[in-house]
């Protein structure tokens, strides 16, 4: 039984309290052992619903990605159920100090989920890791979901170290452990909504709105938002697909087991008829904006978000499913959206697309980017990167992605930038040439492309002197890269094919009029 | 520090962007310290700090760095072949066409009616038409606008349900808001769809049907709340002024007045519309008529021709004539009321005279006008509408010998032109060849015909001008030689050739001015140089005579470079 405990975050300055705990004791925030795919994984508790005969928890895996966070159960004989808890484990309580764990339930429910929060704000300003203390949401009182996760990462049999039976109750009480007086600061805190709107956190709350107002972009880091995925299961084109994570579509849409989506137009409706009808009525068989580049394969669609407000809220909401880092705060308007599809005789299936703000201070060339799941790990992304870099070179700019990446984002990144560099660089009869001048040719920035050599270890100091260094290694891959091409035709995009103009906006369209 | 390692003592030269990089295979260097781990952890990935340290992650980065791309592979979720009838849910309607696809419409405006009936809606509507004849059942798509005309009634008088939570709209509310523009469909079946409507906003405290998206509310949850999505920015915008205010009142009320305008455009074109169909119908009345009397006269045998029918033509226009008539000189007309025949005549004639006249009295005035504003200035162009003061003195004195010595009678017209603006125009008949001979020079082509004339310069010196003269070196070219030339000029044919000009008075006494302007701005800097030249002379007198008197007879050098630069 392989214990992975990757171990707390690193630089978490207080030790970490420890011990046994019961379903009971377990509360939001609480670190616990969670069985799943043969082996323990610590995970933080997320949500606690009280289900039929048992407790639904919902974890975040520590030290993986949230998009695999997913369903606990206390109940061993739940044939459905993914992962269960090893309280024969020790867990780590929540930062005790922060903690009022001893408030019992009966009393104040919000407290016990401002704590956690607090403790979030705190350490993040401590010590910069802001692996997850609290919760920040919980939906306990929310009408019970089924368990429906059944991903390739949650799959696993019933069985192992369960070590407690469902208990009905539903109880935060009993951790015996310090409570001063502590929460009665949290009273100040506003916390009269409903249970499930995040309150508390005063003070990162307006640190990141008025990041968002003065930030001008659509990727930041929305610490206020869910980090339980509220949506079950997607249907879209010929695909059911499994959100990654949580999108602001409609309250009531979580309460459903399958989401359809309109592949064309991507309305949402949580109800099988009512899509049935829409699909009826529906004329859209491309998105609504002007193609601007097409081959053998693909077509590119450029969309203005101020003139396509609803098909780009419902893009947006849609490609938060599979973005952990988009925030849909703010509206469209200052966004384009170019949009990649497939033909066939059915119309243009979206694909993937990638957003760029109409006037980048920062000078980056794109927002987000997204292929959708059931078009992954096809070499889509590639070519999206790829426009949005001839898109720069029309504009005669250089370009970056807007931060932060998300873990596939720089792995494409990554891989598309060495590519393209190593292309360049092995070209015959090349034999100096300085970043300036790469920068030139590719669009990208001096800086991706310093780090790009540095990473790939091709840029060396050698006896006094800077050189670049085609490894044999990527000299390999550039080779292999240039069979593959040769057996399955090349996936390129071809700039003599792009019929774009950087379109040119005032300043009122730019930003916000209606 | 370490990132550099293998380096020790020296520290590498700062590489700048622009510094070209030689670019070798590993082969071709020797082996290299490994430094690779130190280099490799130094740089920013861009990934959110915390989750930098992923498992999924780092196991990927460092299949990518030794070259496994292909196990540089994280995990995510499932996605299943759905077992949706795709085929009827989507049919296959789209054709491409062979350019790039342009397009505009909206998601609303490709989606038909907003409101799709759900499992509820259509059970219902099943038992509803069961109870009915086939004739007087309610379609899906009635329902459906039924239904989204009960919403948007709803969300209109209730924009703050979603607040305040008022009760469920009355049939009564509902029934005043059908104007004219509910269609028929939507009345019919409003009365039986309304219960089922009110049943189901009662099943969801009076919330809207269709499920809709959060947006900002304008209370302090809307902060907190992670649904509440797709904000408006810019609060600041509305940063009040009284000059800002005073603004949008113009812009308000100017957007008014043109939509009211517009509103009376539309109403007048109606207007002219209605009395066209009434004047069609007139005619039609009429010929009908005319045919009657026709038929009539046929039928009674009297023998004529189609005049009945074809005679009232033009008789009809010389009715509708004098409706058309006042239009144009409308203020005349009555000015001289009984008079008839000849005296019509007359009328025409003065009308003319007197037209014209207002034009010559405009010319003038705008003579006059184009003189004040280029006052100071010299009109160099040709033909100018406004002689310089200078330039009509000119020309006066230059009459005689004009008049006098040209050969060739109405050769220069620039010059004419000149002199006919100075001479006082007496007679309208005479400006008016005046104005066409000047509106014709643009068009015609010039004349060839060389022509001279003679005229007394400054001082009394005499000067004959020529134009149109042959140009000799026309006559040297053969013919092989001038073909070359020959596209040299385009469309020679048709456009005025302008270098005749060079001789022409304008021409040369601008000529004359600037060389003159350029000889005294010579005189002057020769004399400024001079001075100087005598100023350096002097002060190297002086230094040298100092030099002299120190040094003894040795002049120094940097004495000499000292002067050069006075």
């Amino acid at each position: 039984m392989g214990v992975r405990d990757s171990g707390e975050a690193t630089g978490t300055p207080d030790p970490v309290e420890k011990g046994l705990a019961t379903v009971n004791t377990i509360t939001l925030g609480v670190k616990a052992m969670v069985q799943k795919d043969g082996e323990l994984r610590k995970a933080e508790i997320l949500s606690i619903r009280e289900r039929k005969g048992g407790l639904s928890f919902y974890v975040h895996y520590v030290d993986f990605n949230k998009r695999l966070d997913g369903k606990s159960n206390s109940r061993a004989y739940k044939l459905h159920s993914t992962a269960r808890i090893d309280l024969s484990h020790e867990v780590e309580w929540p930062r005790p100090e922060k903690s009022d764990k001893k408030k019992s339930a009966a009393i104040n429910k919000a407290p016990s989920k401002n704590a956690p929060k607090q403790q979030r704000a705190d350490s993040r300003e401590v010590s910069g890791t802001p692996d997850a203390f609290g919760s920040k949401n919980s939906n306990i009182a929310k009408t019970p979901r089924p368990s429906m996760a059944g991903g390739k990462e949650n799959r696993d049999t019933p069985g192992g170290d369960v070590s407690m039976v469902g208990s009905e109750a539903v109880s935060s009480v009993g951790t015996p452990k310090v409570t001063d007086s502590e929460d009665l600061d949290m009273t100040d805190a506003p916390f009269k909504e409903e249970v499930k709107t995040a309150s508390g956190e005063v003070i990162t709350r307006e640190e990141e709105i008025e990041r968002l107002r003065t930030g001008g972009s659509m990727t930041q880091n929305p610490t206020e938002v869910h980090r339980v995925r509220n949506l079950t299961k997607l249907q879209m084109g010929k695909y059911d697909i499994e959100p990654w994570y949580f999108s602001p579509y409609p309250d009531s849409f979580s309460d459903v087991d399958l989401v359809y989506i309109d592949e064309f137009c991507l309305s949402y409706f949580d109800n099988y008829r009512a899509f049935e009808r829409h699909r009826s009525k529906c004329t859209m068989v491309h998105p609504p904006g002007n193609e601007i580049y097409r081959d053998e394969n693909i077509s590119f669609f450029e969309v203005d978000g101020r003139r396509q407000r609803t098909w780009c809220r419902n893009l947006c909401l849609l490609s938060k499913l599979f973005l952990d880092h988009k925030t849909l705060y703010y509206d469209v308007d200052p966004f384009l959206f170019y949009c990649m599809c497939t033909r066939d005789d059915t119309g243009c299936h979206l694909v993937g697309y990638f957003s760029k703000e109409k006037d980048s201070a920062e000078g980056y060339n794109l927002a987000c980017i997204t292929t959708f799941p059931q078009f992954q790990r096809a070499g889509y992304g590639r070519l999206l990167i790829a426009m949005s870099y001839e898109l720069s070179k029309r504009e005669g700019k250089l370009g970056s992605p807007e931060k932060p990446l998300s873990d596939l984002g720089l792995l494409s990144y990554r891989r598309y930038w060495r590519e393209t560099l190593v292309e360049l660089l092995a070209e015959p009869n090349r034999e100096a040439m300085s970043e300036n001048e790469l920068a030139l040719l590719t669009s990208m920035t001096e800086k991706d492309i310093h780090e790009t050599l540095l990473v790939n270890n091709m840029l060396r100091y050698h006896k006094g002197n800077w050189i670049i260094i085609l490894t044999d290694q990527v000299i390999e891959e550039h080779n292999k890269r240039l069979e593959k091409e040769k057996i399955k035709g090349s996936r390129r995009i071809d700039p003599v094919r792009l019929q774009w103009k950087p379109p040119v906006f005032t300043a009122s369209s730019r930003t916000w009029n209606w | 520090m370490t990132r550099y390692g293998g380096l020790g003592r020296t520290r590498p030269k700062k590489l700048t962007s622009k510094a070209s990089i030689p670019i070798v295979r590993e082969h071709e260097i020797d082996a290299l310290d490994d430094e690779i781990q130190s280099a490799l952890q130094q740089i920013e990935t861009g990934v959110e700090k915390a989750e930098e340290s992923e498992f999924h992650l780092q196991a990927a980065i460092n299949a990518a760095a030794q070259g496994k791309d292909n196990d540089a592979h994280i995990p995510t979720r499932e996605v299943i072949t759905s077992d949706i009838q795709y085929a009827k849910l989507y049919p296959p309607l789209f054709s491409q066409p062979a350019t790039y696809i342009r397009f505009s419409s909206t998601v609303e405006d490709c989606c038909g009616c907003p409101y799709n009936m759900n499992e509820e809606d259509d059970a219902w509507l099943k038992n509803f038409n069961s109870k009915r004849d086939a004739s007087s059942q309610c379609s899906e798509d009635d329902f459906e606008a039924t239904m989204n005309f009960f919403e948007e009634t709803a969300r209109a008088k209730q924009p703050f349900a979603a607040v305040d939570s008022p009760p469920v709209l009355s049939f009564a509310d509902m029934a005043e808001a059908m104007d004219a523009a509910v269609e028929d469909n939507v009345k019919r079946f409003a009365k039986d769809v309304y219960e089922h409507w009110k049943a189901r906003r009662l099943a969801t405290e009076n919330n809207s049907l269709e499920p809709a998206l959060k947006f900002e509310t304008g209370q302090d949850t809307d902060d907190s709340d992670p649904f509440v999505c797709f904000r408006r920015r810019e609060v600041r915008q509305i940063r009040k002024t009284r000059g800002r205010d005073a603004q949008s009142a113009e812009k308000l009320r100017r957007l008014r007045k043109e939509l009211e305008d517009a509103r009376q455009l539309v109403a007048l074109v109606r207007q002219r519309e209605v009395a066209r169909k009434e004047m069609l119908a007139m005619e039609r009345t009429l010929f009908v008529q005319r045919n009657e009397v026709k038929e009539m006269k046929r039928k009674l045998n009297i023998k004529d021709d189609d005049e009945d029918l074809i005679h009232q033509k033009p008789k009809k226009k010389q009715i509708e004539m004098p409706p058309r008539q006042p239009n144009a000189p409308q203020l005349r007309m009555p000015l001289k009321p009984g008079l008839q025949g000849a005296e019509d005549l007359q009328m025409l004639e003065d009308l003319q005279s007197e037209k014209e006249n207002e034009i010559l009295r405009d010319i003038r005035a705008n003579i006059a006008k184009h003189i004040k504003w280029n006052e100071g200035y010299v009109d160099h162009t040709r033909a100018p509408l406004s002689p310089s003061p200078e330039r009509t003195f000119d020309a006066a004195t230059f009459r005689p010998a004009f008049t006098a010595q040209l050969p060739t009678p109405p050769s220069s017209e620039s010059s004419g032109d000149m002199m006919d603006t100075s001479l006082d125009v007496t007679s309208p008949h005479f400006s008016k060849d005046k104005l066409t001979s000047r509106a014709m020079e643009l068009h015609e082509e010039p004349h060839r015909m060389p022509s001279f004339r003679r005229r007394v310069g400054r001082g009394g010196r005499l000067l004959i001008d020529r134009r149109n003269v042959v140009s000799r070196c026309k006559v040297d070219l053969d013919s092989f030689k001038a073909d070359r030339f020959k596209y040299d000029q385009e469309d020679s044919d048709e456009e005025p050739i302008y270098d005749t000009d060079a001789h022409s008075i304008q021409i040369m006494q601008h000529r004359a001015i600037t060389m003159a302007k350029a000889r005294e701005q010579a005189a002057v800097a020769a004399q400024a140089h001079a001075q100087a030249q005598a100023q350096a002379a002097q002060q190297r007198r002086l230094q040298a005579d100092q030099a002299g008197s120190s040094q003894g007879a040795n002049p120094a050098p940097n004495v000499v470079t000292a002067s050069s630069e006075a």
